[in-house]
């Protein structure tokens, strides 16, 4: 019993940090949707005051002038075209290697982790005159290949999930006369899914926000992703100040309401990742 | 194709191995072959050797961007393991000790994640703004009035902006990653500190961190990677020079800057001339920097291994 009441005292203190951590969080987030509401004038001039006005306003605007969800549809395009290529090159290469046994597995294994050790965002020199090359640059295909290649981190998960299935499975496949393909997108694939869905929150996360990328290879507006377009805005405040506020809200509610529901699942996900990782 | 047909592990290989040879590992090796040129990326490629290495280390304007920039990323890797990691471990021991609230916390905490840069960015500078700063109004109505200022504006404190701004969005990822590595301890040896009478931090310290090296090593290795990396608050907050006398100044900003050039202030004929060759050295340079502290890594992990 002594034990439970000083757990409970030193946890308590120690736990007003996380108070003020999370506080802050719900201020900013408030503050954000609350000031998305004002009009410009109001922000500039009656920063602390009493609201005069309240209103979608600006909202509308940003849908009907700005265009916004054009930028929205960009991102939606990026992420999803990558998220797809990713599943597919990465669940086929650690199915290659957590299944079969061949010669130089160990370095290809080793081969495919090197990126975990070394960012694209430095190769980007290279990578500019390749995509230069090949006509790619402000295209989609330039920003969705480059991302879609870093399997490292999936690979390295979904490699370690195919080498402890059970062989059986495979087995009891390949003699129902089932083949090597098949046996590996009608069963391996779908027994995978758990391992694969949480690689996909953690990617989207990162291809969401991916801020790099996008700025190198789409230089047009028309092209441009939600994040470069937040930074349109908040680069010149005195003039779009309102369209900031509003674009940030629209950049970080939605998705933050994703995570709410689904926040036990994208929790243990990232956890299990950084484990291995 | 019986070649094939008895390597059934080629066919699901190749499509992986093409895009991520050509678009992760030929990058690394192109860069470091450019490292060696004198190229703009356009005009005629000449040989040069190691110049490009001997001018960024010996031209005193390289030297001093260059050594800026260094300490500026190094002081994001001390600030964070010696304030952030500590941090997020106890955050992470109270969220597995299942604190009052923590399902609340672990989303709370959580959340910044999903926020871009640009907005993190931008609701900092309001924040922190001098006139419309909710920051001073705060010190104002805790009366501490005098210490209100422009933050944003102070020479030596943008890197230190900088990192609050990262941490802020971090913290979540690094936190449950150690509430992973805590989940993985087995409970018999935490039932046995708990027999010895062991108190809250005790357990802590003596049972649980000495269980997490690894990962703790792991997170101070991709910290330092964070670090040399980090482009993007940097870039927003500071422009691509970095800021006034480059105050926020980074390594990948500083190789942004010389491969893509600075827009409003050149730094001369001779960089720009020679835009690819010299980003390439400094992302090589980088590299190095970056693969020296793994095989460090490694060799501790590897080390640690053994003993046991």
């Amino acid at each position: 019993m002594i034990g439970v009441s000083e757990k409970k005292k030193s946890a308590t203190a120690a736990s007003i940090l996380l108070w003020i951590y999370s506080c802050f969080t719900v201020f900013v987030l408030g503050y954000m949707v609350y000031n998305s509401l004002r009009p410009k004038s109001e922000l500039l001039t009656n920063t602390f005051g009493i609201p005069k006005s309240l209103g979608f306003d600006t909202y509308i605007k940003m849908f009907t002038e700005q265009k916004f969800h054009r930028y929205f549809l960009n991102s939606t395009l990026i992420l999803g075209a990558t998220l797809v290529l990713i599943v597919i090159f990465a669940s086929m290469v650690s199915y290659a290697l957590g299944r079969y046994k061949f010669k130089f597995k160990n370095a290809l294994q080793v081969y495919f982790l090197l990126g975990l050790m070394f960012p694209a965002s430095l190769g980007v020199l290279p990578l500019f005159l390749l995509m230069k090359d090949l006509h790619l640059l402000n295209s989609y295909a330039s920003v969705i290949l480059v991302l879609s290649a870093g399997i490292s981190m999936p690979v390295l998960l979904l490699t370690d999930f195919f080498a402890k299935m059970p062989g059986e499975i495979y087995e009891s496949a390949i003699l129902d006369g089932a083949s090597e393909w098949k046996t590996f997108y009608r069963i391996m694939f779908p027994l995978a899914s758990p391992v694969i869905f949480s690689i996909c929150i953690v990617m989207s996360v990162q291809i969401w926000n991916q801020f790099f990328m996008p700025l190198i290879f789409l230089q047009n507006d028309s092209h441009k992703t939600v994040p470069l377009i937040v930074m349109k805005y908040t680069s010149n405040l005195m003039l779009s100040m309102d369209k900031a506020m509003v674009a940030s809200v629209i950049a970080t509610v939605p998705i933050l309401i994703l995570f709410m529901i689904f926040s036990e699942k994208i929790l243990d996900g990232v956890a299990s990742g950084g484990v291995k990782g | 194709m019986s070649f094939l047909a008895k390597r059934p592990f080629l066919l699901f290989l190749l499509p992986g191995f093409i895009i991520y040879s050509l678009f992760v590992v030929y990058p690394i090796v192109a860069a470091a072959s450019i490292s060696f040129f004198r190229w703009n990326g356009i005009g005629p490629k000449t040989f040069v050797g190691l110049d490009n290495y001997i001018e960024l280390f010996t031209s005193s304007e390289m030297m001093s961007q260059f050594s800026n920039a260094l300490l500026n990323s190094l002081q994001i890797f001390v600030l964070t393991v010696l304030i952030l990691i500590p941090v997020q471990i106890i955050a992470a021991y109270l969220i597995y000790n299942q604190v009052k609230g923590y399902k609340f916390f672990r989303v709370a905490v959580f959340s910044p994640q999903f926020i871009s840069t640009p907005v993190i960015v931008f609701i900092f500078m309001l924040l922190l703004d001098g006139n419309v700063g909710v920051f001073n109004k705060l010190l104002e109505w805790i009366g501490l009035g005098e210490y209100v200022r422009p933050w944003l504006g102070l020479p030596g404190y943008g890197m230190n902006i900088v990192w609050l701004m990262m941490s802020w969005s971090g913290f979540g990822v690094g936190m449950i990653f150690f509430l992973g590595a805590m989940k993985m301890i087995s409970k018999e040896s935490l039932e046995a500190g708990y027999l010895d009478g062991a108190g809250f931090w005790k357990r802590l310290f003596s049972i649980i961190l000495p269980q997490m090296k690894i990962t703790i090593l792991n997170m101070i290795l991709i910290t330092y990677i964070v670090s040399m990396t980090v482009f993007d608050f940097n870039y927003i907050l500071g422009g691509v020079s970095g800021g006034v006398d480059h105050d926020v100044d980074v390594m990948a900003l500083l190789f942004y800057r010389i491969a893509f050039g600075e827009s409003r202030n050149p730094l001369g004929g001779n960089i720009s001339e020679n835009s690819m060759g010299l980003g390439s050295t400094v992302a090589c340079v980088l590299f190095l920097l970056i693969f020296v502290m793994s095989m460090l890594q490694v060799w501790l992990t590897y080390r640690r291994r053994e003993e046991v």
